[in-house]
């Protein structure tokens, strides 16, 4: 609606000026964009693939190709991925972080942003002020802030670890179901819930019969959005982790690139690589089992938001 | 205000004056409080208190023999003495820690900009003129998310070495190999382009693909040419946008320190650096409590506009 | 010239540090904590301590560390593990861990740090757990006294004194007559390594410690990220031979080179830069732990040969030096499975297959024959000055722990350091 009124204000004062081909037909495929986009695709995925590939490098090198093999990830009888205790725990370990996150943050953010929504008092307006705080600071004040906690205050209730690291991620990524639930609730509006109330079925009834499958969408694109963002994080486990089993690929990574890199860490890589990817299709396809059966259309936002 | 049935299309008070919905009389009042609740204590004991922690750890001191930090959890005896001299070092006669401030606000300005360019420019092209490749455009987009954020800047630091790629595609210019990795401020503001620009990139496109094109095609019928027809309208309609992207991208910058580790030196350290070196160090975890504070004080400004500014446009919405 | 900022030192973090601590005994909760912390009766573990005035152990002045308890009994069980082994990354061959795994039925956890600050942090503040940590000398007596770590029990630890150099088997060294609480790991020197295909040994002999200031190396040039072995060689260079001074003129002075090294020559401060990068070709000269450039050759790339890898080291022999060690937390919840450990990585042919086969560091072995390891080809003949022999020991400069007033010092121009120029 207030696009209409942004066109209509143009109108106004619009000057017509344009005398070069492409601005009397912007239609036409800009070359420089489109330029610009595929530069900047091969930027942003050629290093992926690259890295991919020198897991199968057969030398030791990231860098210097040395012919293929399967060294580092199977041949090598202790540096390759699957001899490598190490290296597999550490991605057993951010799978465990990554669920744990998922199953702890979704249903607090998504009772948040329920409750936000409807409650308008001034402590939800404070509450949601510190929500929306932890979306924006820099991860490395929340990582530090929480170490410090952890190695000080509540140092003999937490010790650093997978529960410090699940306390962190979920802290971390709590805004996120927040944010996507509520901006669907907008959406969708009181009405349902209403109708279901006004025809006798109980608050609590209506919100888990009606309320909370008109959500299922976003509560499923915060859960795939979480379960990534948590694969990827590296600021806040690191801080917070402790024994060597609780060391998650990030951190390896981040260690091995620091002392002793070898493709085997790029082989890890590749399996996470793997298994978000198998994730993020599995929840692909839920959606849009869920947006088909209710009629929606699948569209491209609901894919942005995943 | 108008009741829900009537006020529900236009999305706009639906809560009375109380905080109560106005359609549920039967709700006991704290009905929709209690939903916030548990991630309202989550959020005071994991996001509020750490920082107390912080503030007794700056203001604390530390053990003589390991110099481990021992904090002072009661305010009247906290000790200023590690926070005044932290910030002597940025404000002081021995400014140390300036240049790696200024440093990091220059790489955060430099990168965001880049990233705010190529991005609108990628985010435009997706939005408007993909046809029908966009869903692959957008799937290829997003990919980045999915591969964990270390091993893309490690994958560069394959390719940055002396012998890797890059230096061998440069070679076939006839451009001598560069030594990127020796703390280059290019490696590491396009390290951090290249890390956060996805973060840029797809706020831009929720906001751009939501613009009417009829209402493009109004602003073009009525004679803008296409620059005009952007500047006039695509511009301002995706400002939010703009902005949202250039915080959620700049902000994390400004604690970064891993891009740097991973392709930069000491020439080029940042602020994130100064964190992560005083919390590694013995003796010196008040300091990093302090820097973390100081870190804060820098970074609340733009934090404040831009919440000030999200919750403007969900009230207006 | 060098450098924009010369006048510099405002507060001294000296001044601070003595300041803090005495507030701190000012304030009643602190001080009950610090009162809490360090148990009376266990302080005087340097002999000859007195109340406050710490002694620290030097060559020239061996400390027997104080027992506050008794050693494990010779026939504890063994535990079932697993292992929990705390240690720099990349420091054990993993087929000797396999090895220990196989021969004890157990399994090893290997949880590692990045420099001696972390790991001591962490294994003080409880965050790690280890049956076996490896800690530098400097740290041992703290730790000790502390009641951080153990007394051994050597009928568990047979091969201390079976295979060791008498340097490090009677009276055991300086930092723990008696062997008390550790045994040695590996020694090293600390000098200079360089690609011998791109610096001539003749001009890496006339150069030594200035060759990180060639500006045929710029760019190229790596630092250990660690700061006692970062100033300590500064030191050395600038004619300044005490690794353990509190000569705050010294220390700045060292503090402002390295800093013109990494802000006109490129120097990075690393942790492998000796080890992985050196021979990948990314570093032409890194400042180098012998063992770090011995074990370099499993990094060449295949079709360079050993011999591009060169070491530098005074030629009288007067340079830094030192040795690790391995200690069993009083914490460990396998203490017998770690005096398995303990005795394991000392025994001859394991000991020799970690150090020859991977790790590159000479553990101080009677049946390693220093002269004869360049000839067996265990060390190549352009690495023979990473070669260690007994006498190096009475001619280098050893770095032992500094007093609090003289370490605030050294962090205090490493902070500095670490942020840049």
């Amino acid at each position: 609606m207030s696009d209409v009124t942004l066109a209509r204000e143009s109108r106004i004062d619009v000057p017509a000026t344009s005398v070069s081909a492409w601005r009397r037909n912007p239609w036409r495929k800009p070359r420089f964009l489109q330029a610009i986009t595929a530069g900047y695709l091969i930027w942003s995925i050629a290093p992926v693939v690259i890295a991919i590939v020198f897991s199968f490098n057969s030398g030791r090198s990231r860098s210097t190709w040395q012919g293929f093999s399967f060294r580092w990830w199977y041949q090598d009888p202790f540096d390759s991925l699957w001899n490598d205790l190490a290296l597999r725990s550490a991605m057993f370990q951010t799978l465990r972080l990554s669920l744990l996150t998922v199953l702890l943050a979704v249903p607090l953010g998504t009772a948040f942003a329920i409750g936000i929504d409807r409650w308008r008092g001034r402590p939800a307006s404070t509450a949601n002020f510190f929500m929306l705080f932890s979306f924006v600071i820099p991860e490395i004040i929340l990582g530090t802030s929480l170490f410090l906690l952890f190695t000080n205050l509540l140092r003999n209730a937490v010790s650093l670890g997978t529960t410090a690291q699940v306390i962190g991620l979920v802290t971390f990524q709590l805004s996120y179901p927040v944010i996507i639930v509520r901006a669907r609730l907008l959406s969708i509006g009181p009405e349902y819930e209403d109708a279901a109330m006004d025809l006798g079925a109980p608050p609590l009834q209506a919100l888990r019969r009606v309320l909370l499958p008109l959500l299922g969408p976003a509560i499923l694109a915060s859960a795939a959005l979480v379960f990534a963002d948590s694969v990827d994080n590296f600021v806040t486990v690191r801080y917070l982790s402790g024994q060597a089993p609780t060391e998650p690929l990030s951190v390896k990574i981040y260690s091995a690139a620091r002392s002793s890199p070898t493709p085997a860490v790029n082989a890890a890589a590749t399996v996470m690589l793997v298994t978000t990817l198998v994730v993020i299709v599995l929840a692909w396809l839920a959606y849009r089992r869920i947006t088909t059966i209710r009629g929606e259309e699948p569209s491209a936002a609901g894919l942005a938001e995943l | 205000m108008a009741s829900g049935a009537e006020d529900a299309p236009a999305r706009s008070g639906r809560a009375g004056a109380d905080g109560s919905r106005t359609s549920g009389a039967w709700f006991p009042k704290s009905y929709w409080p209690s939903f916030t609740l548990p991630a309202s204590i989550w959020l005071a004991v994991f996001f509020v208190l750490p920082f107390y922690v912080v503030l007794s750890v700056a203001f604390g001191t530390v053990d003589p023999l390991f110099r481990t930090p021992l904090p002072v959890y009661q305010p009247w005896w906290w000790s200023f003495a590690t926070f005044s001299e932290t910030l002597q070092k940025f404000v002081g006669g021995d400014p140390i820690y300036l240049d790696p401030l200024i440093r990091t606000i220059l790489y955060v300005v430099a990168a965001s900009a880049i990233c705010l360019v190529v991005g609108y420019a990628v985010a435009y092209y997706t939005a408007r003129h993909a046809g029908r490749y966009r869903g692959l455009i957008l799937v290829l987009l997003i990919s980045p998310f999915w591969i964990s954020y270390l091993m893309r800047i490690y994958s560069w630091q394959s390719l940055l070495q002396p012998d890797g790629y890059i230096n061998d595609i440069a070679g076939i210019f006839g451009v001598v190999p560069i030594d990127w990795l020796a703390g280059k401020p290019v490696t590491v503001i396009l390290g951090l382009v290249y890390g956060y620009i996805p973060f840029m990139i797809l706020p831009l496109f929720g906001f751009l693909d939501r613009i009417d094109v009829s209402v493009l095609e109004a602003g073009r019928d009525l004679g803008a040419g296409a620059l005009e027809t952007f500047r006039r309208i695509t511009l301002p309609l995706s400002k939010p946008g703009i902005l949202a992207g250039v915080v959620i991208v700049s902000l994390p910058m400004f604690g970064d320190y891993y891009t740097n580790n991973l392709l930069g030196s000491q020439r080029t350290s940042m602020y994130g650096n100064l964190i992560d070196n005083a919390v590694g160090q013995a003796g010196q975890q008040p300091e990093a409590g302090s820097l973390v504070l100081i870190l804060i004080a820098i970074v609340m400004i733009p934090m404040l506009y831009y919440l000030h500014s999200t919750r403007r446009a969900t009230e207006a919405s | 010239m060098l450098h924009p900022r010369e006048p510099r030192r405002s507060i001294s973090r000296r001044d601070f540090l003595r300041r803090s601590v005495g507030a701190a005994a000012a304030f009643p909760s602190a001080a009950a904590i610090l009162a809490a912390c360090s148990k009376p009766g266990t302080t005087g573990g340097a002999t000859g301590s007195t109340s406050g005035e710490r002694v620290l152990a030097r060559p020239d002045n061996p400390v027997t560390l104080a027992m506050t308890r008794d050693p494990i009994a010779a026939d504890t069980p063994l535990e079932a593990g697993p292992l929990r082994v705390y240690n720099w990354d990349a420091y054990m061959y993993k087929k000797v861990l396999k090895a220990f795994e196989d021969e004890f039925d157990v399994s090893i956890e290997v949880t590692t740090f990045n420099n001696m600050e972390e790991g001591i942090q962490k294994l003080v503040a409880g965050q790690v757990q280890a049956d076996v940590f490896f800690p530098t000398t400097d740290y041992v007596a703290r730790l000790a006294e502390r009641d951080m770590l153990q007394p051994l029990n050597h009928e568990l630890i047979p091969n201390l004194e079976a295979n060791y150099w008498p340097t490090f088997s009677d009276p055991g060294p300086w930092y723990d007559r008696e062997w008390r609480y550790t045994v040695p790991y590996v020694i090293y020197t600390t000098g200079v390594s360089y690609r011998r295909d791109r610096i001539p040994d003749s001009d890496a002999d006339a150069a030594g410690y200035d060759l990180f200031f060639d500006p045929r190396v710029r760019d190229a040039v790596s630092y250990y990220d660690s700061y006692r072995d970062a100033l300590g060689m500064m030191l050395l260079r600038n004619g300044h031979t005490d690794a353990n001074t509190d000569d705050a003129a010294a220390i700045e002075q060292a503090k402002d080179d390295i800093l013109q090294m990494i802000n006109e020559n490129g120097a990075r401060l690393t942790i492998n830069g000796t080890y992985a990068r050196l021979p990948e070709g990314e570093f032409t000269v890194s400042q180098a732990w012998s063992g770090d450039i011995v074990g370099a050759k499993w990094y060449l790339p295949r079709d360079t040969g050993e011999d591009v890898l060169g070491y530098w080291y005074p030629a009288d022999n007067r340079g830094l030096i030192g040795n690790d060690t391995i200690t069993i937390p009083s914490a460990a919840e396998s203490p017998r499975l770690a005096h398995e450990f303990l005795n394991f990585f000392l025994d001859e042919h394991w000991s020799f297959v970690n150090f020859s086969q991977w790790n590159g560091y000479q553990p101080p072995l009677n049946s390693i024959v220093p002269e004869r390891l360049v000839d067996e080809g265990v060390v190549p003949e352009s690495l023979s000055r990473a070669v260690l022999g007994e006498e190096n020991f009475t001619m280098g400069y050893i770095q032992g722990e500094l007093s609090a007033d003289a370490d605030a010092l050294w962090l205090d121009a490493w902070s500095e350091i670490q942020a840049g120029g």
